[in-house]
Parts: structure tokens; C-alpha cells; sequence
């Protein structure tokens, strides 16, 4: 580690035409956080998670992996730098088996990188997520809250230092949603892993994380503590409102 | 190595070796369908290879025969037999890495037609440029090496082709291909670089068409821009992948057998019939099947017969019910 933060935006904007989907948003994220990203539909969650990890290049603004430029960088170079992500609605290759959709990210960019027991190979990762048993399935023919886990075990399987989720307890039964917290503290806490998580179940949310970011019309109106956020008169007008939550 | 693997390379083995003794017994006739057979699987295996695999459809392909045609009228007095397809290949790759770089960000329809534009592009320039510059119109070969030349190089080609194939199936350059042909972003975040394997494929698709077209051009004794880069390889091609399977191994084989026995039985006495047999296989495929001829199985027919006997009772029921009232 070379004193930058793991993973930087500065001043990020997206802009689809007239439409600023993210709005001048700085953010520094260091390893081991466990960060939630937090906004009303629309406010620019996933648009921001698409900047961070080369899908979308941004508009303006500058992004830096440890300290490497990576502004407008194809997203393979990102997950070179280890930053992994999953997608709102899974994105596995639905002919390939379980097992060789994990063995994706292992011959790309986890290829030569040094990686924790945990995530030594296929079996290891398969054993992680839980679908050490629907190995040999296709992908598509496992169930859909299966396919969220495994397109975590995908991003796994690069061996990253930051995973940023996209709405992973989405559609999740309440023991489920309980289980992926589990699982996402235990990537964190063992494998010393930086987590960005969006959630749209601001309560499930902010029982986890340690910090929070509130985006609003693709701004970001407030980084912090889940405690002081929620307090946070700009955070409860904005988002909150009516359904305040307790703060954990 | 994978059991499949094994298999198949087995499999190639004794079609070489039973392509090897065509010559010896074989009547011209033989020999000369043998060898369209060839150059069809040569230039369908290879083109399936990138293109079936990542769902880029490419109607380049004459093009690249066509430029690797033209290299080898050109340097045949000149060069050895080798280096002259050697030449075919070399510069019809340098051709796909300029379109390559050009058009492989684009997708379906528009990458499709893009690649079509750009050999039509190519074809044109050439004639304009044997007009204006060397104030021919087309080229007379005079030196031609002997038949048997031809078809072992063409048969080197498109076993060479297969037998890449084979090797890029099981290699993570095939697993990129895949991965491209499945969700390309998706690939990409995984950390596939898309952009350099795209390009790797369509060259390494283009250079074997390049180099059959160098060894086929000696066939034709005159040759002009309009019979080599005739768009009718470029989509015969396409057709053969489609229909034997793009993304399978053994069907653009299996299909260049069919289409070339097809194509020598009907095209001569009723050429009509042929491009419409083309044109009902390809529906047919799309239809009801789309993974190809290679995938045809046993079971690919019992469940035919299932469909249309439940769709017969169906049919019929309302009929009887009728009759029984």
C-alpha cells in the first residue's frame, strides 16, 4: 500500500445528454471499509458503481486506483487493479456451468494474483458462496438468489481488494438477506476486502455498514457514520422521510 | 487433454487420412468436388471459430479470399508455392487488423453490414486501381503449380483450420471468445481485454481465408476483381456455418459436405433449384434448428415426432368430439 486510498473519485460526473445522472461526486474509499451507498430510485446509484468500475467512463472528474489514473480506462483494467463488481440483475453465463463461471474470473483477471486460502481456487470459492453442490448446474438453471451468490463468487473469483455490489439482497426472503450480510462481513473481516454495497433496503443497510453515502439527484448529500446520516435533516427530507429508520 | 478433445482429434485424424487418398483413386471429377469441399470447410471452420463463438457475423470473408487471390496472382512467378500463400494469409490479416480496429466495437446488424460496405469498398479500389494504375482489368495466370499441389495445400488449410479450432476450444483465448459471444461487458469486468481478443480472432478468422484464397486463386486461369471477391463465397460461408452450427466444431464441416454435394449435383443442371434448397435449409435451421446440423440428435427427432403428434391430436379432437355429438 502506497498511502492512496484503494479505490478514488474525484469530482465523478456522468451526464446521458441533458441528463446529469452523477453529479460532481468525490469519494475515497480505503481497504477494509465496509461502505453502503444509499439514494432514492433514480439518484444515480448504479450509474456511480458503472463510473467506479470502467463500464461507464465519466463524463468529467478523475478516478484512481491506489493512486494509478484510471479515468476512461477499458473496465478489464479495472479489474486488473482489483476492483470487482456485480450486477442489479445477475449477469451469469447462463451455458456455462456454475463452476466454470467462477473458473471466469480466475483464468482473466485473478489470473497470477496472489489470493488468501479462501479464494485459492474453484472449489474453495464454490464452498464460500454455498454452491459447492450445484457446481456442475448450468448457471441458468439455478435459482435466482443463487445467481446473486454466484455472481459474487464471480467477482470472487478475480481475487479483488474492492467489491462493489449492486443491489445484492434485492428479491432476497429476510433469512436470505441475513445470510448475504453474513457472507459479505465474513469477505470483509477474512479476506480484508473493501465493500461497497447499494441496497435499496435502507434497513437492512445500515445495520451492516459502517459508513454510508446518500446520493440525491446525483449528488452526494451526505458521507458518514449510519448513526449521524440518518439525523441528517438534508438525508431525511431527501430520502428518508416517512419511513425513518432506527438506527442500529 | 479432455476426453473430447482426444475424440476429436482422432476424428480429424481419419478424415485427413481418408482425404489423403482421394487424389490416388479419385476421378477429376472427384477430386475437384473433394477440393470445393475443402476450401468450403476451411473457410467455415475458420470463420465459425470467431464468429460463431462470439456472435460477430462477419461478411468480410470475401474480402480476405479475395486480397489473398490477388497477392498470389501477383507474386506467382516471383515467390515459392508456400511463401505465396503464406503471403495470402499475411496480407489478408493485415487487412482484417485495419477493419478489425475499425468496426469491432460495433455490434449485430451494423458490424455485419460495416464488414459487407468495407469488401465491397476493398473490391472496388482494386478494380479502380488495376484501371488507372496498371491499365489491366484483370490477370491471366500462366504458371500454375499442378493440381495435386493445390489440393493438398487447400486440405493442409482446412485441417490446419479444425485442428486450431479444436486447440482454441480448449484455451482461455476460447474461453474469452465465448465470454465475448455471451455478454461482452460482463466478460469484460471479469477482466477479459475484449478489444485485443476481438481483433486477435478476426485476423487469425481472416488469415485462413486469405491463405485459401491465395491457393484457390490458381484455379482460375483469368482472374479479375469480380471473381474473386465474388460477395457469393462471403455469404456461402456464412450460410455453411449457420446451418452446420456456428458454434459447434464438426458442423461447418458437416455442412461444407453437404452444400458442396449439393452444389455440384443441382448447380449446373438446375442452379434455381440450388439457391432455393440454400435458402429453404437455412430457414428450416433458423427455425427449428438453431444450433445446426451438429446438433442433431435421437432425440432431436423423437421430440419432432412428439410435436407433431400432440399438434395432429389437437387438430383432431375438436373433430371427433364434433362427430361423437
Amino acid at each position: 500500500m502506497n498511502g492512496h486510498p484503494l479505490l478514488e473519485a474525484r469530482e465523478v460526473t456522468v451526464r446521458f445528454g441533458g441528463l446529469v445522472a452523477v453529479d460532481a461526486v468525490s469519494a475515497a474509499f480505503a481497504a477494509g471499509e465496509l461502505v453502503g451507498i444509499i439514494g432514492p430510485n433514480g439518484a444515480g446509484k448504479t450509474t456511480f458503481f458503472n463510473a467506479l468500475s470502467g463500464v461507464v467512463a465519466p463524463t468529467d472528474g478523475e478516478l484512481f486506483a491506489q493512486g494509478v489514473r484510471l479515468t476512461g480506462a477499458p473496465a478489464h483494467r479495472y479489474a486488473h487493479h482489483g476492483i470487482a463488481r456485480t450486477f442489479q440483475t445477475p449477469r451469469v453465463f447462463a451455458d456455462l456451468s456454475v463452476a466454470a463461471n467462477i473458473d471466469f474470473g480466475l483464468q482473466f483477471a485473478g489470473r497470477g494474483r496472489s489470493a488468501s486460502w479462501l479464494l485459492k481456487d474453484e472449489e474453495s470459492i464454490l464452498n464460500l458462496i454455498g454452491l459447492a453442490t450445484q457446481a456442475a448446474l448450468p448457471a441458468g438453471a439455478i435459482t435466482p438468489s443463487q445467481q446473486r451468490l454466484l455472481e459474487i463468487g464471480m467477482a470472487l473469483a478475480t481475487r479483488p481488494k474492492l467489491l462493489l455490489l449492486d443491489e445484492v439482497a434485492a428479491g432476497l426472503t429476510e433469512a436470505e438477506i441475513n445470510q448475504m450480510a453474513q457472507l459479505i462481513r465474513r469477505l470483509r473481516d477474512e479476506l480484508d476486502l473493501t465493500v461497497i454495497w447499494i441496497e435499496h433496503a435502507v434497513t437492512t443497510l445500515l445495520n451492516y455498514v459502517e459508513r454510508v453515502i446518500v446520493l440525491h439527484q446525483g449528488k452526494k448529500i451526505a458521507d458518514g457514520l449510519p448513526s449521524e446520516v440518518v439525523r441528517n435533516a438534508e438525508v431525511v427530507e431527501a430520502y428518508l422521510g416517512d419511513e425513518m429508520v432506527e438506527p442500529a | 487433454m479432455k476426453e473430447s478433445t482426444h475424440r476429436d482429434l482422432i476424428v480429424l485424424f481419419g478424415l485427413t487420412g481418408w482425404a489423403l487418398a482421394v487424389p490416388h483413386y479419385g476421378s477429376d471429377f472427384v477430386v475437384s468436388l473433394t477440393l470445393s469441399c475443402l476450401m468450403y470447410a476451411a473457410l467455415a471452420s475458420s470463420w465459425a471459430l470467431f464468429c460463431g463463438a462470439t456472435r460477430y457475423i462477419s461478411l468480410a470473408t470475401s474480402a480476405f479470399f479475395g486480397v489473398g487471390a490477388y497477392a498470389s496472382a501477383l507474386t506467382l512467378d516471383q515467390l515459392p508455392w508456400l511463401a505465396v500463400v503464406g503471403l495470402g494469409a499475411a496480407v489478408a490479416a493485415l487487412v482484417a487488423l485495419v477493419m478489425g480496429l475499425a468496426v469491432l466495437h460495433l455490434r449485430g446488424t451494423y458490424f455485419a453490414v460495416l464488414t459487407f460496405g468495407m469488401t465491397e469498398l476493398i473490391r472496388h479500389a482494386i478494380t479502380y486501381w488495376e484501371k488507372q494504375v496498371t491499365g489491366t482489368v484483370g490477370r491471366v495466370l500462366s504458371v500454375v503449380p499442378e493440381r495435386d499441389t493445390v489440393y493438398l495445400t487447400v486440405l493442409a488449410l482446412a485441417v490446419g483450420a479444425v485442428a486450431v479450432a479444436i486447440a482454441v476450444r480448449g484455451s482461455r483465448f476460447g474461453l474469452a471468445l465465448a465470454g465475448i459471444g455471451a455478454d461482452e461487458q460482463r466478460a469484460q469486468t471479469l477482466g477479459v481485454n475484449t478489444r485485443l481478443v476481438k481483433t486477435g480472432g478476426f485476423v487469425l478468422t481472416a488469415a485462413f481465408a486469405g491463405a485459401v484464397g491465395a491457393a484457390m486463386s490458381v484455379r482460375w486461369t483469368y482472374l479479375d476483381p469480380v471473381v474473386v471477391f465474388n460477395p457469393f463465397i462471403g455469404f456461402q460461408t456464412v450460410l455453411i456455418a449457420l446451418i452446420g452450427g456456428a458454434a459447434t466444431l464438426w458442423g461447418p464441416l458437416l455442412a461444407a459436405l453437404v452444400f458442396s454435394l449439393l452444389a455440384e449435383t443441382l448447380r449446373l443442371q438446375l442452379p434455381q433449384l440450388y439457391m432455393m434448397s440454400l435458402g429453404l435449409l437455412l430457414i428450416l435451421c433458423v427455425l427449428y434448428l438453431p444450433g445446426g446440423l451438429a446438433s442433431l440428435r435421437w432425440a432431436t427427432f423423437r421430440q419432432w415426432r412428439d410435436d407433431i403428434r400432440d399438434r395432429w391430436r389437437e387438430l383432431t379432437t375438436p373433430l371427433k368430439k364434433e362427430a361423437a355429438s
